[in-house]
């Protein structure tokens, strides 16, 4: 492996800016780090370089460990957006530079020079100063210079960023053309996803500091497993379905998935709908693909090789329902399609139409949509505005639909409603709230998610769970909260203390619990080991610091509200409980 | 006439007009009186008053502690002004504003400090005396007092050219392998280099022609610590005043081959630059 990241984190001010990276790049690989403005691309970069330091965690450069070694001696070369070269100095010089500081002879430096000036097709611009060259021949000159030392690691930062299109397009060809012919391994940040699908080997994607998913470009962009990956990278329509015996059931129509998933019985899930995997047409029966739903066309922009359309989904009770639309009518499907399709069939705006779906991908996120449960309508609709709720849901893209339950809490009261519950119920802290969340969890909840009055978006969450058969869903559940918070993750583990002997035990619990999360969702996490009673010990570590959230698994309720009480209604942390009936 | 140059912006003749009366009334035409002055003196007495023991003496502090007085602030200036454009730290604001106190004092409130401070009582004094080490009334006195009021002209120079060395620039030396040293040796000084002169060469034209903050700590014994301006004056109270002119015209000549010379420095400096480029 030429880069190996384990854990790396970088804190400011408190804020993990760079969470709990772990990353292997082999040999002559070309690495694109993609991510939103702010998501920790560039600092992990830096780090890499060895001009940031890290808060914990190792960096390997070739098996050699350099996570406390200087940038100078790395051996790697950085290029920068606005190129950073040195304006006193002649192309010539900054070229040289690398080697006049190792005191490489003159002939040698010159040699050195004339092979990178090819490389980069700069020849005879030696003696130019950098202020005489055009923003895409200085960068050239930057790459050179970041190559002459021969470093074994050539890092990118936003090299495109500050030159127009044409030029963009133009070095990005050399600069790939350069990394092959000298095999060199690569990393390129970008913000960018046509940057990174036309030049990466593999992908990693960024966001709030953590990487997300990583993959060949395809592979992401075919099968995103998390809602961030599937509407950064290219457009995306999230659905919200039902998964059946039968396949993926949207409003009336069902439709085949494109591929299995493990059975987890009928429950609510997050569908991936690519704008060009919407068929249109005059009406159900001229469908080619499966039916989805009527709607009716809003906009039309024509783009040149491909048309993009919005079109507003009728409404109705069992329409589709659009995830990120939070159950609002108006919400509209993207569409796009290709100058064969629209001559198949042409559509104007406020033109009626029939929405077909090519193929459907299913995000394997556990945590689909909220519920705002009050006995109430009032007050579920209060609850629906609770700030941590609603900033969730919306960097989730997902809605916060209402749900009032008159007798919530109430011994042996039935629901309200026969449906099912669909996603995590929120419920208001305070007292009585381990009564309300059993009470949910007796009724089929599956995840429930205790509100304080206020909360901060959490810095830290601490996970647990009480049983292992609650394991694997907990670790899901927790994967997809930290995918859209930039908190780190801390799994504790508890052991009663009159069990303190089985330490070796506790450990090796310890290990797996992080192996599995590492494996099954991408998810790093840190860990504890406790010894006392588990709802106190959790009690004191949420009390030690502000901004932190506790997510629980269980998979028995006997005893929960005698053991929870005291932790549900007395602190200002929100608690998200994880509910899986031991089979 | 190739004098007026079309240019693109107007009203050249009108700026140009103003600059030379402006020159003229203000900075030429006293320093033409003060040449005239000294004029009308006979030739041997000019000489006399110029070349005098004691003339000399003060020329040489006059020049030398001014001199030195800006190499100390070139050094510890630029110290300075690294410190206030490179960290953050509580109360960077107000010492970045306190900087500009040796402007605002009067000359005279200055030296009054420094002589309290120094003198061989003084806080600092006292503690220097059993060392043998004396500043007030001495040479190291004028030195201090001219660094003192000068301090400002590199700081302020040097200031704006530090903002512009991108903190990428060292990042990318770095990575290329050089240390710290010779990046501030190759990347940084290179770049501020110029505005260093600058300061140097305003601090040292300011200390040449101080007089307030001196006279108090410099005790002004003849040939020792008697800096040029102060004879001058000494001139001048006795009713000299071709004499006083006298030495006026030796400071403006020899001030006059110094600032110029250290600009055409400045000027050669840039001109290596661009010929390097082609």
């Amino acid at each position: 492996m030429s880069i190996t990241l384990d854990q790396v984190t970088k804190h400011y001010g408190g804020v993990p800016v760079v969470n709990d990276v772990s990353l292997d790049i082999g040999d002559g690989e070309f690495f694109v780090l993609l991510g939103p403005s702010g998501s920790g691309k560039s600092t992990l970069l830096r780090a890499i370089a060895g001009l940031t330091g890290v808060d914990h965690g190792r960096i390997a450069l070739h098996g050699r460990d350099v996570t406390h070694v200087a940038a100078r001696k790395r051996g790697v070369g950085l290029v920068f957006q606005n190129y950073a070269l040195f304006r006193h100095m002649t192309v010539a010089e900054n070229i040289e530079f690398a080697l006049r500081v190792r005191h490489v002879r003159a002939r040698e430096r010159s040699r050195r020079r004339q092979e990178l000036l090819r490389l980069v097709a700069l020849e005879g611009l030696d003696q130019r100063l950098p202020a005489q060259l055009s923003g895409g021949q200085q960068q050239r000159v930057a790459v050179a210079r970041a190559l002459a030392h021969k470093p074994e690691v050539l890092l990118l930062d936003e090299p495109f960023g500050a030159l127009d299109a044409k030029i963009r397009e133009e070095l990005r060809r050399t600069i790939r053309q350069v990394q092959r012919e000298l095999g060199i391994t690569t990393v390129l940040v970008t913000h960018d996803q046509e940057e990174a699908f036309a030049m990466a080997d593999r992908i990693g994607i960024m966001n709030h500091g953590r990487l997300l998913e990583m993959g060949a470009p395809h592979d992401l962009y075919s099968r995103p497993a998390t809602r961030f990956v599937a509407t950064f990278l290219g457009a995306a329509n999230l659905l919200l379905a039902r998964r059946t015996p039968d396949g993926i059931q949207m409003g009336v129509s069902t439709v085949a998935a494109a591929e299995r998933s493990p059975d987890l019985g009928e429950h609510e899930v997050v569908a991936v709908v690519r704008p060009e995997e919407v068929e249109l047409a005059a009406s159900r029966d001229a469908l080619k693909s499966g039916y989805l739903a009527r709607g009716v066309v809003d906009e039309v922009m024509f783009s040149g090789a491909l048309e993009s359309l919005r079109v507003r989904l009728a409404n109705g009770a069992q329409a589709p329902l659009l995830a990120h639309a939070n159950g609002a009518a108006g919400a509209s499907l993207q569409v796009t399609r290709t100058q064969p399709e629209q001559r198949g069939f042409e559509v104007r705006p406020g033109q009626e139409v029939a929405i077909g779906v090519r193929r459907v991908h299913v995000l394997p996120t556990p945590l689909s949509s909220f519920t705002a449960c009050a006995v109430s309508a009032a007050l579920a609709e209060a609850l629906s505005r609770q700030p941590l709720l609603a900033e969730l849901a919306a960097r989730m893209h997902t809605r916060i639909a209402p749900r009032v339950e008159p007798h919530l809490g109430v011994p042996d009261a039935p629901s309200a409603t026969d449906e099912p519950s669909v996603g995590a119920t929120a419920i208001a802290g305070g007292s009585d709230c381990s009564r309300r969340a059993e009470w949910l969890l007796r009724r089929g909840a599956r995840e429930v998610l205790v509100l304080p009055e206020q909360p901060a978006v959490p810095q830290r969450v601490l996970i647990h769970w009480m049983s292992d058969a609650s394991r694997s869903a907990t670790l899901a559940v927790s994967a997809s909260v930290l995918r859209h918070v930039a908190a780190e993750a801390v799994y504790v583990s508890i052991f009663p203390e009159e069990r303190a002997g089985e330490q070796r035990h506790g450990l090796r619990e310890l290990l797996d619990a992080r192996s599995e999360a590492q494996l099954a969702h991408g998810l790093e996490m840190r860990t504890e080991l406790r010894f006392g009673d588990v709802a106190s010990e959790l009690a004191r570590r949420l009390a030690e610091a502000p901004a932190q959230m506790l997510i629980v698994g269980l998979s028995d309720l006997t005893g929960f509200a005698a053991s929870f009480r005291v932790l549900l209604e007395t602190g200002q942390w929100p608690v998200l409980i994880v509910y899986r009936a031991s089979p | 006439m190739s004098f007026r140059k079309a240019s693109i912006l107007p009203g050249f003749g009108l700026t140009f007009g103003f600059t030379t009366f402006f020159l003229s009334v203000i900075v030429l035409l006293p320093l033409a009186a003060l040449t005239l002055a000294a004029a009308s003196m006979h030739w041997s007495d000019f000489v006399h008053v110029v070349l005098s023991p004691r003339a000399l003496g003060s020329y040489r502090l006059s020049f030398g502690a001014s001199f030195l007085a800006a190499a100390i602030n070139l050094v510890f200036g630029l110290i300075i002004a690294w410190t206030l454009v490179r960290y953050e730290f509580p109360a960077r604001k107000l010492i970045d504003a306190l900087i500009d106190m040796p402007f605002a004092l009067p000359t005279a409130v200055s030296g009054i400090a420094l002589t309290t401070v120094f003198a061989h009582n003084g806080w600092i004094g006292r503690f220097l005396e059993p060392w043998g080490v004396r500043i007030a009334y001495t040479w190291l006195g004028v030195t201090l007092a001219l660094t003192l009021i000068t301090m400002p002209f590199v700081v302020r120079a040097v200031q704006p050219a530090l903002l512009e060395v991108q903190r990428d620039l060292e990042d990318a030396a770095e990575t290329l392998g050089a240390g710290r040293i010779y990046v501030a040796r190759r990347i940084i000084l290179p770049t501020v280099l110029p505005s260093l002169l600058t300061g140097f060469t305003l601090a040292f034209a300011r200390a040449l022609g101080e007089y307030g903050s001196v006279i108090f700590i410099a005790g002004n014994l003849p040939m020792k610590t008697e800096i040029t301006p102060l004879l001058i004056v000494i001139h001048l109270e006795e009713f000299d005043y071709q004499g006083a002119a006298a030495l006026g015209v030796v400071m403006l000549v020899i001030s006059f081959v110094v600032l110029f010379a250290i600009n055409l420095l400045q000027a050669w400096g840039r001109r290596q630059q661009v010929r390097a480029a082609h």
